[in-house]
């Protein structure tokens, strides 16, 4: 009641309150259980605890003479793993039964003892078997007959590779924009691209494709989701909590993720292998920095994956995600490896420890047979470079020679389809700033030099070995090289800080094609089929003109899609051909027949598309004529209310008061100067 | 034809207007000049000399007798547009952000700014009455507690005012009573300039979500957008062409290159019936402040961020060019 009290000095409890105490004459007929049901259910339970005690067997059978000494060595062994509060020894004849009964602290301590204590070899004789008491039961109750698994309905996503089917081949691309709020997906189109699927908050942060297009992984807290088929369902999820980078293996069977958050030193976390068809985790392993990721990389028919730490590189098989030949190679001081795209070979360099030179080693796997091995003095730094066929490695080397200052750079040319594996050296004079072969073919395309005075130059390796400057550039804007993916062309990019130059080449006969600009572009990316090239500014590295624009190879602007806040743009991978190379020969040599028709249906579609586009302008005319139609029509009734507001002068056009006007003529001298009025 | 360039400001330029015959365009900046200037050749006519803040706005009568500006000096002024002279002074207890004479010459509005505890109100007074102006007492003062008012322009026939306020929103203050009579939210950010068609049938918005929008004065009815990627800071109506001017640019404060190239700093053409951007003129190197067309819309001028006006006339293609339709 005394705190009724103080209450009552505020105006809203003025009322007298109820009185709560009991009367004289009250009996308390309420049962424990009713009135205190949630403390009740606390209350001790005999059974309590029971998953706590452990069953050893094998325990010697002794009499009560030597009882008090085996009881001290068994408390010895069993309580590294907590505190024993309780023990039981049955005893039959006076002598102990051969098993006992022990209870710890807690249920983990008693786990801990499972785990260690299990086949602890007492004596030649006794070996201890330790079980969960709780465990009894759980094997008690198992069936002794064979209980077939419930079949699992085959789930149909569709067909997973519809977008294909596009008649017209149109490619696929996602972007992320609204700083991420939404993703969307179009089917690209010369005129305007198509939307094919919307949604908001589709992932967190980013997405990628599987590396044959076949799935959308997006990102969440709490895993990895893969979407495909024709509507995007989901197809699977991966849990991993906090996941931050993945990466797909060549044959899109495994996922490989990486969280930094999970990691414990009994169970690898960090990096989780899965099957992407069953969803199953197929091995964890340990990370301490994803640095370098990808961590493992996969040989390009997915069938092993490997990994470099300090002095070994340890190899994998799948499906069995188990070392190869159950050893890791020790390789002292391996600095970088790479898999060959073309083959089961790696490469590897190592630098050079007093005497012994720097060495780059090419392996066959999963022989281990090493099929080349080249030394290398005065070595800085190595960066391995594949051709994407295999067919060529380029290993870039940084060298200090002897007597000379500064870094000079080679470019040692492994030449992989022939005997013996060949090697040819480019000597650079100046310092390279980017590298990159024609992906199908034997050039390949070097920035070098020093800003501003930056050199592009393009090299063919011929059969012999021969290696031939086809043509340089001097003064290029650039820092990144882009080759389109069927070879030939490149864009030659000055990205970020160059504020975004692009030149667009032909290596056939090295012509400059185009030359342009999308200011302050961070990212280039090629569609799959070589036909058009994407520039783009991300919101990630700038947050103003945030828009993605398209050009055919030749550096043609076909359009500007300004996104609000445009984070990423992504091409979806298109499958290796099913076509032989026979039958791309005999499309090559009837190109002219289909170039025909595709021209055609292009002449088409565009006078379709002006068609459309004045037809909406003659639309949009029409509707705002009605409009101004009627706004004039109003004017005109209005026009005795004006006169009458500006005293009867009428003002409705600039000279319907000629009669106040005082004329005054001025002569000027005016210079005339014709200036654009900007592109029109 | 070459621009010309009026430099009478030392700070930038906040509005520009033409008077109704179009031979007198008016510019106040953040310094405290007020000028008037011949349009044809730019040479200045006078200053009107008194403000001692930055001056947000101003506004000539029809007949061209009166002007009157407002400034963050917390004042309201009316000028004899000939002389010079000071008519009158209303004092406020903030910044005046816009003002404006109705269609008679006779009323005029004027906003406050919502600052130093003061909430944003606006005014009305009736010239004809001396005493209102003696008393500096409005025959109505209506308060905007919600969102300030940070442009208006007066309806046709002066019954009522049109204002644009921070949040984007745009209402419709009748002259008479004060009340609200029409409210629209078309905007998702501040709007920054209202100005009407010559014949006050539209108005057009602009507003710092990149965007402008033409609307019916008297329903207020959407009838256009004109999309940009920069904020619009003024907009205007061309009195002979299906044409809108918009200028704007990177905000000040947010520019962090010293490129003009990324700023876009350009006053941009778009046709009014089509939405579609078919000009730029570059030359402020600045954000563009305020844009005006000349009422008989061979010529329009556009003040800066720079402190320079450029009156620009137009080449003999601008009046013969036509998108296909």
């Amino acid at each position: 009641m005394h705190e009724t009290m103080d209450m009552a000095d505020d105006p809203e409890y003025e009322e007298e309150e109820p009185s709560f105490s009991d009367s004289e004459d009250f009996v308390d007929d309420i049962e424990d259980d009713e009135l205190l049901s949630d403390l009740m259910r606390e209350k001790p339970l005999e059974a309590d605890g029971i998953d706590s005690v452990v069953v050893v067997d094998n325990v010697p059978q002794v009499g009560p003479e030597r009882l008090e000494k085996l009881k001290n060595v068994v408390n010895k062994i069993f309580s590294k793993f907590g505190k024993i509060t309780n023990e039981f020894w049955p005893m039959d004849n006076g002598t102990t039964k051969g098993y006992i009964f022990l209870e710890y602290l807690a249920p983990t301590q008693a786990q801990e003892a499972v785990k260690n204590a299990d086949g602890y070899k007492l004596d030649k004789q006794h070996t201890f078997r330790v079980n969960v008491f709780t465990d009894f039961d759980k094997y008690m109750n198992i069936s002794d007959e064979w209980e077939t698994p419930e079949k699992q309905d085959f789930k149909d996503f569709g067909n997973m590779r519809h977008w294909i089917e596009d008649p017209d081949c149109r490619d696929h691309f996602s972007v992320i924009y609204e700083s991420g709020e939404r993703t969307a997906i179009y089917a690209n189109d010369a005129k305007e691209s198509i939307t094919v699927e919307e949604r908001a908050r589709w992932t967190e942060t980013y997405v990628r494709w599987s590396p044959k297009g076949t799935y959308l992984a997006t990102f969440h807290q709490r895993g990895i989701a893969l979407w495909g088929g024709e509507k995007f369902k989901q197809i699977q999820r991966f849990s991993h909590q906090g996941v931050s980078l993945i990466d797909f293996s060549p044959c899109e069977r495994y996922v490989v993720t990486f969280s930094p958050l999970m990691d414990t030193k009994e169970d690898p976390q960090a990096i989780i292998i899965w099957d992407i068809l069953t969803g199953q985790k197929k091995r964890g392993f340990h990370c301490e920095s994803s640095a370098h990721w990808p961590i493992f990389k996969w040989s390009h028919d997915g069938k092993f994956f490997a990994r470099m730490t300090q002095d070994t590189l340890s190899i994998y098989e799948a499906p069995s995600m188990g070392l190869l030949d159950k050893k890791s190679l020790k390789i002292f001081g391996i600095k970088d490896f790479s898999w060959s795209p073309g083959d089961n070979v790696i490469a590897y360099w190592v630098p050079e420890d007093k005497d012994i030179p720097a060495r780059v080693t090419l392996s066959h796997m999963p022989t281990r047979e090493e099929i080349r091995v080249r030394n290398l003095f005065n070595v800085v730094d190595c960066k391995l470079h594949w051709q994407r066929n295999g067919d060529y490695l380029c290993v870039k080397v940084d060298r200090t020679p002897k007597g000379t200052q500064g870094v000079v750079t080679n470019f040692e040319i492994f030449r992989m389809r022939e005997k013996q594996v060949p090697v040819d050296v480019v000597e650079m004079k100046e310092g390279i700033i980017a590298f990159a072969w024609e992906p199908n073919g034997s050039k390949f395309a070097v920035l070098h030099g020093e800003s501003p005075r930056i050199n592009s130059s393009f090299y063919h390796v011929k059969n012999n070995g021969k290696i031939d400057l086809i043509k340089s550039f001097d003064k290029q804007q650039a820092n990144s090289i882009f080759w389109s993916p069927q070879g030939q062309f490149l864009v030659l990019a000055g990205l970020r800080s160059m504020n975004g130059a692009l030149a667009f080449v032909d290596t056939s006969d090295c012509t400059m094609m185009n030359i342009a600009e999308h200011y302050m572009a961070s990212d280039v990316e090629w569609d799959p089929t070589g036909r058009y090239v994407v520039t783009s500014v991300s919101w990630w590295s700038h947050k103003v003109d945030n828009a993605y624009w398209l050009w055919t190879f030749q550096g043609r602007l076909l359009q500007k899609n300004n996104k609000d806040r445009f984070c990423q743009l992504l091409w979806r991978p298109r499958p290796a051909t099913l076509l032989g190379a026979e039958e791309i020969k005999v499309i090559k040599k009837d190109l002219k027949k289909y170039s025909k028709i595709f021209e055609q249906k292009d002449r088409l579609s565009q006078s379709k598309a002006s068609k459309e586009l004045v037809d909406k302008r003659r639309a949009m005319m029409d509707e705002y004529r009605l409009y101004r139609e009627a706004a004039v029509q109003t004017l005109l009734e209005q026009k005795e209310l004006r006169l009458e507001l500006r005293g009867g002068v009428d003002t409705d056009e600039l000279d319907s008061n000629v009669e106040d006007w005082e004329e005054e003529t001025i002569e000027f001298f005016i210079n005339e100067e014709i200036i654009p009025l900007g592109d029109l | 034809m070459k621009p010309i360039l009026l430099q009478g400001h030392e700070r930038s330029i906040t509005q520009i207007k033409y008077n109704r015959e179009g031979d007198l365009l008016f510019s106040v900046a953040k310094d405290t000049v007020v000028n008037a200037w011949y349009s044809v050749n730019g040479e200045r006519l006078g200053t009107y000399n008194g403000h001692t803040g930055a001056v947000w706005c101003v506004d000539c009568d029809w007949d061209t007798k009166n002007v009157l500006t407002g400034s963050a000096d917390n004042s309201c002024r009316l000028w004899d547009c000939e002389t010079g002279k000071q008519l009158a002074l209303l004092e406020t207890s903030s910044a005046v952000r816009t003002c404006g004479f109705d269609f008679s010459g006779n009323i005029i509005m004027f906003s406050t700014d919502k600052q130093m505890g003061y909430q944003c109100f606006l005014n009305f007074f009736d010239l004809r009455d001396p005493q209102q102006i003696k008393d500096n007492q409005p025959y109505m003062t209506v308060p905007c507690s919600e969102s300030k008012i940070t442009s208006a322009v007066w309806g046709p026939l002066g019954d009522y005012v049109i204002a644009g306020h921070e949040s984007g929103e745009i209402n419709q203050f009748s002259a008479k009573s004060g009340e609200v009579l029409k409210k629209i939210k078309e905007h998702t950010k501040q709007i920054n300039d209202m100005q009407s068609s010559v014949d006050l049938t539209m108005v057009i918005s602009a507003s710092k979500d990149n965007t402008a929008k033409l609307f019916d004065s008297t329903t207020l009815d959407h009838i256009k957008t004109f999309k940009t990627e920069r904020p619009v800071n003024s907009a205007a109506i061309s009195p002979i062409m299906d044409h809108v001017v918009m200028g704007g640019g990177q905000e000040a404060m947010e520019v962090t290159t010293t490129s003009s190239r990324i700023g876009k700093f350009e006053a941009r053409f778009f046709h009014a019936a089509y939405e579609e951007e078919f000009g730029r003129v570059k030359g402020h190197f600045g954000p563009i402040n305020c844009v005006a067309f000349h009422p008989d819309g061979k010529s329009y001028s556009s003040g800066g961020e720079d402190g320079y006006v450029r009156i620009h006339c137009f080449d003999p293609h601008y009046f013969d060019f036509e998108l296909e339709a």
